[in-house]
């Protein structure tokens, strides 16, 4: 059974990194799932760069110690196991490419799906993962 | 002259005590696991035997003043105690023996789960441990057969690499068309992919021996990095093996160098999050009781993650070698093949020799 996306996606209570330039608002963590909480749209919307990722999960890690490096400060949400199997559903509908399962991590940039860690490290080595974060404006200079 | 007064004890007075120092030794036996043959029974008939030839010998240990006198009574009497005591010490000893039966049971089991775990190590190098939780047997033998099938398949690779080796060697010194020689850098590096293929399944199977570098000679394992090599390790030997370089040329392997130390330093620093995260999980809770099977397990859960990272290691390999075929030309791409196989290839000689070499006489 899918959640109904137009007018109300996933509701996330999640922990926000801020991610410039796009402003983050603090989120209270883990209060009440509609009140507190952002939908995944909004996050999505509202970051140049988001991780999607579980909790302690060492991939994630990777992911945003390598966009650090490159001077990327990604907003990172940590799913908790049991809206993990919503999120995802919700994270692949928003892909571009329908047919592919999400895995966690994901990554957005600029609003759009990007991908998991293989293509962010496939992107990074042959030199296009930079300019697609200077296009979102994850990144200057 | 001075002999132990024991020596000079009547038999028949020795006869009468036999039984019960008899049956006592077999306690002191037991516990310095000696005669540990002789059955209840046998216990007990011997006890019976010596009780019987006592019932006749303690007549004549008594004074014979006033042997006629107590005969019906104090002798029954006596002879009724040691029969008793006899019985307690026999059923004391049979519950000894029982005791110690089933200590040598547990120790037997306990050598066989050794001698396997020993067995499951040996053949698979000094990182693997087993784990005695998980059903040995049957998790060593999937282990093993997965791991068995790599080793071959990776001799059969090591060959087919010397034979590449060979072919661009010959193909560069004579002069070949660009296209043909387009051909064997494309075979060669395919080559590598299939290596990395075949690592990800024994992975599947067990990660720390893929981790270990086990099938690699001890050079090469000392440069291991996430179970094979450093893609930035790589170019630093490669690039100078390809000259000459035009500037763009050299811009953009400055780009890839930097790309790969990024991405190495990210995996890097993945596996220690992932270190940290084993280590906390394992050594949770109360610590000194014995019991760590919920934190033992959970640990596994978590090490799962290496599968992903060894995974993302090779990718990453892959990854860069596909890119310096792109910014190289074919001539270069051929030489930097050449050089990255010699280089292996003098890795493992240094190896050879470092096992070869003379020790100094003790």
């Amino acid at each position: 059974m899918q959640q109904a996306i137009p007018y109300k996606s996933w509701p996330l209570p999640c922990v926000n990194a801020s991610s410039r330039p796009a402003s983050s608002t603090a989120v209270p963590p883990r209060t009440g799932k509609s009140n507190g909480g952002k939908d995944v749209l909004e996050i999505v919307s509202e970051n140049a760069v988001i991780v999607f990722s579980r909790e302690g999960c060492c991939m994630s890690h990777v992911v945003r110690r390598l966009l650090l490096a490159l001077g990327v400060n990604p907003a990172v949400c940590e799913i908790d196991e049991k809206d993990e199997a919503g999120v995802l559903s919700e994270l692949g509908m928003m892909s571009r490419e329908k047919g592919k399962t999400v895995q966690f991590p994901a990554v957005f940039i600029g609003g759009r799906m990007f991908g998991g860690l293989d293509k962010v490290m496939a992107t990074h080595i042959s030199g296009e993962l930079v300019p697609v974060l200077k296009d979102a404006g994850a990144l200057w200079l | 002259m001075d002999f132990p007064s024991t020596q000079f004890v009547p038999s028949r007075t020795m006869g009468t005590y036999e039984p019960i120092h008899q049956i006592g030794m077999w306690g002191e036996n037991f516990k310095s696991i000696g005669n540990a043959n002789i059955s209840a029974s046998v216990i007990v008939d011997v006890a019976n035997k010596l009780e019987n030839e006592s019932e006749t010998t303690s007549h004549e240990m008594l004074t014979p003043s006033s042997k006629h006198d107590q005969e019906a009574s104090k002798p029954f009497d006596k002879v009724q105690r040691r029969l008793a005591q006899n019985r307690e010490a026999a059923r004391k000893s049979r519950l000894r023996k029982k005791a110690y039966v089933q200590q040598l049971e547990n120790s037997r089991l306990k050598l066989i789960q050794l001698e396997q775990e020993l067995e499951h190590a040996r053949q698979q190098g000094p990182y693997v441990g087993g784990g005695l939780e998980a059903g040995l047997l049957g998790i060593s033998r999937a282990v093993n057969s997965g791991i068995a099938a790599f080793e071959m398949k990776y001799e059969r690779w090591m060959e087919e690499q010397n034979k590449n080796m060979c072919e661009l060697r010959s193909a560069l010194n004579a002069q070949i068309s660009d296209i043909e020689l387009r051909i064997l850098v494309e075979s060669g590096m395919s080559h590598y992919f299939e290596l990395f293929r075949l690592k990800s399944i024994v992975a599947k199977a067990d990660v720390f021996y893929v981790m270990s570098g086990t099938w690699k000679t001890s050079a090469e394992r000392f440069f291991s990095w996430i179970g094979g090599f450093r893609p930035s390790e790589l170019l630093k030997v490669l690039v100078p093996q390809i000259d000459p370089l035009t500037d763009q040329q050299i811009f953009e392997v400055c780009n890839l160098k930097q790309s790969c130390q990024q991405a190495e330093d990210a995996l890097s620093q993945g596996m220690e999050k992932l270190q940290e995260t084993v280590s906390a999980t394992l050594a949770s809770g109360q610590m000194g009781q014995g019991t760590y099977v919920p934190q033992v397990a959970m640990a596994m859960e978590k090490l799962e993650a290496l599968v992903c990272f060894v995974n993302q290691a090779d990718h990453l390999r892959q990854e860069t070698l596909q890119q310096m075929s792109y910014i190289l030309t074919t001539r270069q791409s051929a030489r930097g093949l050449l050089a990255l196989g010699e280089y292996t290839q003098r890795l493992q000689a240094l190896s050879t020799l470092w096992a070869n070499r003379p020790r100094e006489p003790a």
